[in-house]
């Protein structure tokens, strides 16, 4: 019951003194809604003379002993009178206009009416009102500033303008390895090259709404190769839609396949200073991307449910497997025709279908299928299949700082039917059909704050073929391990060891490889926000 | 195909389902926004807190189940000052749902109406983790929450028009609750005026503002930096010279390190939370901050 008359007792002082904030002297009442400079005066006069009030009060409650809180406050004749409430009498209350939107009952009936006259000792001993800190909730229910209801109030927290975020990620690598040919043994562009230091992505990423229908995304590479010659790569950009009804989102522009789970992501990103050889060797050393267009829709179930398709032209050396006239002309030793899409059956086609579930609060799991299927350029009939499977497991503790501890299980496996045709004008002897498969699968413990320790084990095979002598056709395994430090989510150190078991060959003489990166990346700009 | 039957079959069981027991659908990011959602919305509404009460509210994993939240959400509330700018905005890409765009009815806002404290004038990552709109820990005042609770209250009115009067009878009884708890709150915590405590974060700025207190001093060098010993000697120092008593650390934080300066200045580590649930017995708002202070009064006595 006391709690009750407190609390009318606030509300009236509340209403009270906002009648007199909304309403100054000098100004008329209806200009309240966008604060003049006499109202944001009165409001600052309001907040001083409330400080004012507090510290009077909070002086008074010293001097009191504690008895006297407990007492119901009308009865407190030595508090002083809040000098607000009396200038404003019950009616000055703001009466329920018939503008007012009648989803949210305007007028404090059940509170202001029913209770005393305002300018009674309804002064809180401790304020419940705090201009300083909200812009007050009356003005947001009272009837007369004309706002409607559910309008923001103005002062807005998410307000800065901002059109485009913009961001610019570095990843550098100092590399040694027992193997000459660094840029042999890596299988991925963006892995480090040579002995020595690296600077193989720096990108410039942006992002940011395009208009109510649409979002953009562009990422632009840039790299240094081997001899310090920059190279720039339109990584991706494309639009993608914000307003499409029944769980349904389309992608267009040039983007990278969603196929398994690295795939899709950006080196900086990646757990391990070098790209999976399976994901190298078969989707290719830039990854597979492409210009083309996706659909992809969230099933209506309980569950995390989403299918993807692209298509794309599945063209060049982003389409490593597909049309891909290869290096000078030469794929797995074949003169290529390099040829334009004839039929719809040239294009790449990349579905995915993709569930995740929770096993416990901590605990998340999510599982992939992908496929992408389209024509190869060694023949006028020849094509590719690529199938792949994927599972991510992440533990992470309900008592998490900064992310930390967590444990990421993640395993792709692939497996490519690749029809070599006989080239060119028919210059290769044969043709064949080479099933090469691989998989790699990591885990990664971030065992303290800022720290994570990983293993990865490599496996690929590559189907031998009696007529090739290909280095990038070479059946092999690796074993990764890597520690890395984030001092914060904008910059990491990392220090990873590989060992790879090669077979001997023309161009890789030695049985074994080990070599150790120390890589350091800084980004600038824009949060990277986390996908899972 | 008589999976894809099931499947759909179970899609519109569940839309017929949802039809018939109409409540609205509310996800708010943090806990602490979801127990004012509770406050307001009552049997009316089914609430979902994405983040922990225990964790870090900066680093949350954008499950993807947190996609099929959002995508059937009629109502999201979240902080509003970039506190889940490290997860939320991939989440709402891929969860397609116009009906939570910032703008829309069904989207609110915690900050909106607040004055954010700590608005750095001049941002750089230098300082650590800066948030540029202000210091968004801004729920652990509670005359703060009032606001916050009355745009919720807002909300789910316009949304929900045939219960919006017992939204505001539940938002007028809340208001009352927490007057009436301040004159409770402010009263225990009145002899601590003006005294200093250490927080491990700088998450504490709303609370100690309300309650008078100054809590300026942080275990952490600079927000979201790790204790560095350098540092820690130089807080001790500082503790002992104005005879600190209390050091407030959240469950996600390191408690070794806090013990550690406690037994070296004589003051004790005070459990506290922002979150209503990440205490004992702390499942509402009200008790959580029942439970601050309590907490903090004993240790300061």
């Amino acid at each position: 019951m006391r709690n009750l008359i407190y609390g009318a007792l606030a509300c009236c002082a509340i209403t009270g003194a906002f009648a007199q904030a909304a309403e100054p002297d000098a100004s008329p009442p209806a200009a309240s809604t966008p604060a003049s400079t006499a109202e944001v005066e009165a409001l600052r006069q309001e907040v001083q003379s409330l400080k004012e009030m507090v510290r009077t009060l909070q002086q008074q409650m010293k001097e009191q002993p504690p008895a006297t809180t407990e007492k119901n406050n009308s009865n407190a004749p030595t508090l002083p009178q809040n000098p607000e409430p009396q200038t404003a009498d019950t009616s000055s209350q703001p009466a329920p206009s018939p503008n007012a939107p009648p989803l949210f009952p305007t007028s404090d009936t059940a509170v202001v009416a029913s209770s005393p006259p305002v300018n009674a000792n309804g002064t809180s001993l401790f304020p419940t009102t705090d201009e300083s800190v909200t812009t007050t909730p009356a003005t947001v229910s009272s009837s007369d500033t004309g706002s409607s209801l559910t309008q923001p109030i103005p002062i807005t927290g998410g307000g800065n303008k901002n059109y485009m975020n913009i961001s610019f990620d570095s990843v550098f690598a100092l590399a040694s390895s027992s193997d000459r040919h660094l840029d042999r043994l890596e299988v991925g562009d963006h892995d480090p090259q040579q002995r020595g230091f690296n600077a193989r992505n720096a990108e410039i990423a942006l992002d940011g709404a395009v208009d109510p229908y649409f979002e953009g995304f562009a990422n632009i590479v840039l790299k240094l190769d081997n001899n310090n010659q920059t190279q720039i790569e339109l990584e991706e950009a494309f639009l993608q839609t914000t307003t499409l009804p029944f769980g349904l989102q389309v992608k267009a522009g040039q983007f990278f396949d969603a196929f398994g789970r690295i795939n899709a992501t950006h080196p900086h990103t990646w757990d391990f200073a070098d790209s999976p050889l399976v994901n190298g060797r078969l989707l290719g050393p830039d990854g597979l991307r492409g210009v083309g267009a996706q659909i992809s829709w969230t099933l209506p179930v309980p569950w995390y449910s989403q299918a993807i398709f692209a298509v794309q032209n599945g063209r060049g050396g982003t389409a490593y497997s597909f049309r891909n006239p290869g290096d000078n002309g030469v794929f797995y030793d074949r003169m290529t025709i390099d040829r334009d899409a004839s039929a719809l059956h040239d294009m790449l086609f990349v579905p995915r279908f993709e569930n995740s579930f929770n096993p416990s609060d901590t605990q998340t799991v999510l599982f992939g299928a992908s496929g992408a299927f389209g024509a190869n350029d060694t023949g006028p009939n020849a094509h590719t299949q690529i199938y792949g499977a994927d599972f991510l497991y992440k533990w992470k503790s309900p008592r998490a700082e900064g992310g930390f501890p967590f444990v990421k299980w993640q395993t792709e496996a692939m497996y490519r039917r690749f029809e070599a045709g006989r080239g060119l004008d028919n210059l290769f002897p044969v043709d064949e059909t080479f099933r090469d498969w691989g998989m790699y699968s990591q885990v990664l413990w971030g065992f303290k704050k800022g720290w994570v320790v990983g293993i990865r084990g490599d496996y690929l095979h590559m189907q031998p073929s009696a007529f090739t002598q290909d280095d990038t056709r070479q059946s092999r395994s690796r074993i990764s391990a890597n520690l890395t430090w984030y001092p914060t989510e904008f910059s990491k150190i990392r220090l990873q060891y590989n060992h790879d078991f090669l077979e001997e060959n023309e161009f890789l003489a030695s049985r074994n490889a080990d070599s150790v990166f120390l890589q350091f990346e800084f980004i600038l700009g824009a949060h990277g926000a986390h996908k899972f | 195909m008589k999976m894809k039957y099931l499947i759909l079959a179970s899609a519109l069981f569940a839309t017929l389902v949802s039809a018939v027991d109409a409540k609205l659908k509310v996800v708010a990011t943090l806990p602490d926004l979801a127990s004012l959602a509770r406050e307001i919305g009552g049997d009316k509404i089914d609430v979902s807190a994405m983040a922990k009460p225990t964790e870090d509210p900066h680093f949350v994993d954008a499950r993807p189940s947190f996609v099929v939240q959002l995508r059937d959400a009629d109502v999201l509330i979240d902080g509003g000052a970039e506190l889940e700018i490290g997860w939320l905005p991939p989440l709402l890409q891929n969860a397609r749902n116009s009906k939570i765009e910032i703008g829309k009815p069904g989207r609110v806002q915690a900050s909106q109406g607040v004055r954010l404290m700590n608005v750095p004038g001049n941002v750089t990552r230098a300082a650590g983790d800066v948030h540029a709109l202000g210091n968004p820990h801004f729920m652990t005042d509670p005359i703060i929450a009032k606001t916050v609770a009355l745009h919720i209250a807002q909300a789910f009115s316009a949304i929900d028009a045939p219960n919006a009067s017992a939204y505001d009878a539940n938002y007028k009884k809340f208001e009352a609750t927490i007057n009436a708890k301040l004159q409770e709150w402010g009263t225990a915590m009145l002899p601590f005026k003006g005294q200093n405590v250490v927080a491990y974060h700088d998450s504490w700025v709303y609370f100690a503002h309300r309650f008078s207190l100054n809590i300026d001093t942080f275990l952490e060098p600079k927000p979201g930096i790790p204790p560095s010993p350098s540092h820690l000697a130089e807080v001790i120092e500082k503790m002992k010279a104005q005879k600190i008593k209390a050091i407030i650390v959240e469950p996600f934080h390191d408690r070794k390190i806090a013990e550690k300066v406690a037994s070296s200045t004589g003051a004790k580590v005070v459990d506290f939370a922002q979150y209503p649930g990440a205490l004992p017995n702390t499942d509402t708002y009200v008790k959580l901050i029942d439970a601050l202070v309590a907490r903090l009064s004993a240790a300061m006595k």
